[in-house]
């Protein structure tokens, strides 16, 4: 090599700050970080829900679960610890839980929540049919957090992964790192596309033509307690997109939408730290498998088989 | 023995004889154009679409999230790195045809030529075009997609002062060692490629620790090849025929890239197949996504597109005597490349974890099927017009440049 000594020196020099720099850079984000959420007593909410409900020995699982909400939501934030226990022999594959959460979070085609996966088993005729609804599994060690290259996904103290639709720059890096399959990109169709428009006056009448959507598509939702409207191709337009346990429903003492609209009563959801929580109670009694457990995510939702 | 069989005959700087590289007597200059315009115009149709229509053309979803564009982003990235590690290190280890400032002026231009289209297709792939710079400014570094965007960055400052200072005698001194600074980060953003999939454990097919130096050794083949290319296009399309030291020049270059390509194709293919042996070595193993690259819809991208044309047809070519061959070798080397990037990109993303997920809510975007657009195409094409651009510009400016900034040039 044609370098002289001192080049060479200099070569050493930078390559070996490059390194350090290098090395230094990839260790710095890997340092536990302070919570980008509020947390403390402001956190607790003083909830009364069904106040004028008697509470009995045998009541609904859903009205259980609603108090027990009400107790977790008056601690701080980083005490509650939610939980979601699906119990799949009580599964019948109605998708109500779907298309209740279509409808809550104004989900667009294409993007989904919780979906139900429909598993056979056995061969014909001794078949046998298992449903299997997939929310987001809010892992403890969330994989898609930190691929994601501008910290605009991230763990809540209650351990809901959520992500910021202002941050996100829909790179979908965060889709691939999800062993489960549960982030969908919201690539900004809509479910009215080219439908029939209503023509207030003129020959045409009643149909104007074709419209882009209807406008109803367009109303915002409330996700992460925020008014996310979908006008000009706004956030959530070109955003990863997720199940969040429905944070902004928890804030005003609701279940989750997936919860709330069960009608088998096969899903459970609640504060993990409560000890007389229901799904405390289903998780300790009952015999729980989580989903691909062996990729090592611990996700927090627990299944019944 | 006599004379020693050609592929192992010593290279000579002053063997200039030979049969061409390109037939002379065909106008380069003016096909090259006829490409670059062709590209452009039908890429522009898929770029306008593109803006207009968001990515409602495309053929990517939610559950097969990046398609070709992200490909040609790895493909170009990895020339990138790949042409700019073997020029810097041809000007550090003085090999010929590598040693003159003016060639590796010609290097820095092309790896960036080559990653300005990469970019572009990265850019047109996100979601919100608008927010590329949170990259920037609020970079996460355990996401391998912002350390390889830092890495770019740093790399392509270094290559600028590196082609400023290639113009300064007197201050030649921080040339090589910012060069090898350099070479470095050329090496490793190609390998963090294979590692920005490696660290994915949610892919089976991704999550191996052979990948970061499969990505490197393409780059490095690719690079190589891409190189060669150029060089054998910038003397065939020259307003004057170069004379016989710049065509020893070029020889001793060619020549040089010719082996770099040799090596790299069959380290390429050593390593793939001890990726896929090991895989399907077991009867019992159930390896989909090596099944889907194997005999699956694409099965031609790997048999025919991979294997043929990228790798034994230009090993052959290479190895022979025909000089045109080892043309259309690089041709065919840096354009057949891609489809060891989307041979580990699509089959990757295209196995489910759990079964039945596809068919639980149906939609369009919600398949584990993926199959490039028209739109996506063209905007490919648009992308390759727009490395041709910056070649063609960068290499005026390098002309422009000596006049301005080389003391020498004004005596």
């Amino acid at each position: 090599m044609s370098m002289t000594r001192s080049e060479f020196n200099r070569a050493a020099v930078l390559v070996g700050a490059g390194v350090v720099v290098t090395g230094g850079v990839a260790l710095k984000d890997r340092r536990p970080r302070e919570p980008r959420d509020p947390t403390g007593p402001a956190t607790a909410r003083d909830l009364k829900p069904l106040a004028s409900v008697p509470q009995s020995d045998n009541e609904d699982p859903l009205l259980r679960m609603e108090r027990e909400l009400a107790r977790a939501m008056a601690k701080p934030v980083e005490q509650r610890k939610w939980v979601m226990v699906i119990d799949q022999r009580k599964c019948v594959g109605c998708h109500a839980c779907t298309i209740g959460c279509v409808t809550e979070n104004h989900l667009p085609p294409g993007v989904v929540y919780r979906p139900v996966v429909t598993e056979e088993t056995g061969e014909y005729p001794n078949t046998k049919l298992r449903f299997l609804p997939r929310p987001c599994m809010q892992c403890e060690e969330p994989p898609c957090v930190p691929v994601c290259p501008v910290k605009a996904t991230w763990r809540r103290p209650d351990g809901v992964t959520v992500v910021d639709y202002d941050q996100c720059i829909g790179c979908r890096y965060c889709l691939t790192a999800c062993p489960y399959g549960a982030r969908t990109s919201d690539f900004g169709r809509y479910y009215t596309e080219g439908a029939a428009a209503g023509a207030p006056t003129g020959e045409n009448r009643p149909v104007a033509g074709a419209a882009p959507h209807m406008a109803y598509e367009e109303t915002a939702n409330n996700e992460l307690g925020k008014s996310w409207s979908r006008e000009r191709h706004q956030s959530p337009v070109g955003n990863a997109r997720k199940c969040h346990f429905c944070l902004h429903r928890l804030e005003e003492g609701q279940l989750p939408m997936c919860v709330s609209t069960c009608i088998g009563r096969a899903t459970c959801f609640g504060d993990a730290n409560d000890p007389g929580s229901l799904v405390t109670e289903l998780v300790a009694r009952q015999s729980v498998y989580t989903l691909l457990s062996h990729k090592g995510t611990n996700p927090r939702v627990f299944y019944i088989a | 023995m006599n004379s020693a069989p050609s592929l192992f005959r010593p290279f000579r700087l002053t063997n200039t004889t030979g049969t061409p590289y390109l037939p002379k007597e065909l106008p380069w200059r003016k096909i090259l154009w006829f490409v670059w315009l062709v590209c452009l115009v039908a890429g522009s149709t898929g770029v306008v679409q593109r803006f207009t229509q968001g990515h409602l053309p495309a053929g990517y979803g939610s559950y097969v999230p990046w398609g070709l564009w992200i490909g040609l982003y790895f493909h170009g990235v990895g020339m990138a790195g790949g042409a700019f590690a073997l020029g810097s290190l041809g000007y550090l280890l003085g090999w010929p045809g590598f040693q003159d400032e003016r060639n590796l002026r010609q290097v820095i231009v092309l790896a960036v030529s080559a990653m300005l289209p990469a970019f572009f297709a990265v850019w047109l792939d996100l979601g919100h075009l608008d927010r590329f710079q949170n990259i920037f400014l609020h970079p996460n570094f355990t996401s391998m997609m912002a350390f390889n965007a830092w890495m770019y960055y740093a790399f392509l400052i270094i290559a600028g002062v590196c082609w400023f200072l290639s113009y300064q005698p007197n201050r030649q001194q921080w040339l090589k060692p910012l060069l090898c600074l350099a070479a470095l980060f050329s090496v490793l953003f190609p390998s963090q490629s294979g590692a920005f999939f490696g660290v994915v454990d949610a892919k089976g097919y991704w999550h191996s620790a052979l990948l970061p130096m499969m990505f490197l050794l393409s780059a490095l083949t690719a690079g190589g090849a891409l190189l060669m290319l150029a060089r054998i296009l910038i003397d065939a399309s020259a307003d004057q025929p170069p004379g016989p030291e710049e065509q020893a020049r070029s020889h001793a270059l060619i020549g040089r890239l010719r082996w770099v390509t040799v090596v790299g194709i069959v380290g390429y293919f050593v390593f793939e197949f001890a990726e896929f042996s090991v895989a399907l070595w077991n009867p019992y193993l159930h390896a989909p996504a090596l099944e889907l690259v194997l005999f699956g819809p694409y099965w031609w991208v790997f048999w025919v597109v991979h294997l043929l044309l990228g790798g034994a047809l230009p090993l052959g070519l290479l190895a022979s005597r025909w000089r045109l061959g080892w043309t259309i070798s690089a041709l065919l080397v840096a354009l057949c490349f891609l489809s060891a990037r989307l041979n580990v990109l699509i089959p990757g993303q295209a196995v489910s974890e759990i079964r039945g997920l596809q068919e639980a809510f149906q939609d369009e975007r919600l398949r584990y099927i993926y199959h490039a657009t028209p739109m996506e195409y063209l905007v490919g094409l648009f992308a390759v017009a727009l490395g041709m651009t910056a070649f063609v510009v960068g290499r005026r400016i390098n002309v422009a440049a000596h006049r301005w900034l080389d003391p020498r040039s004004k005596d």
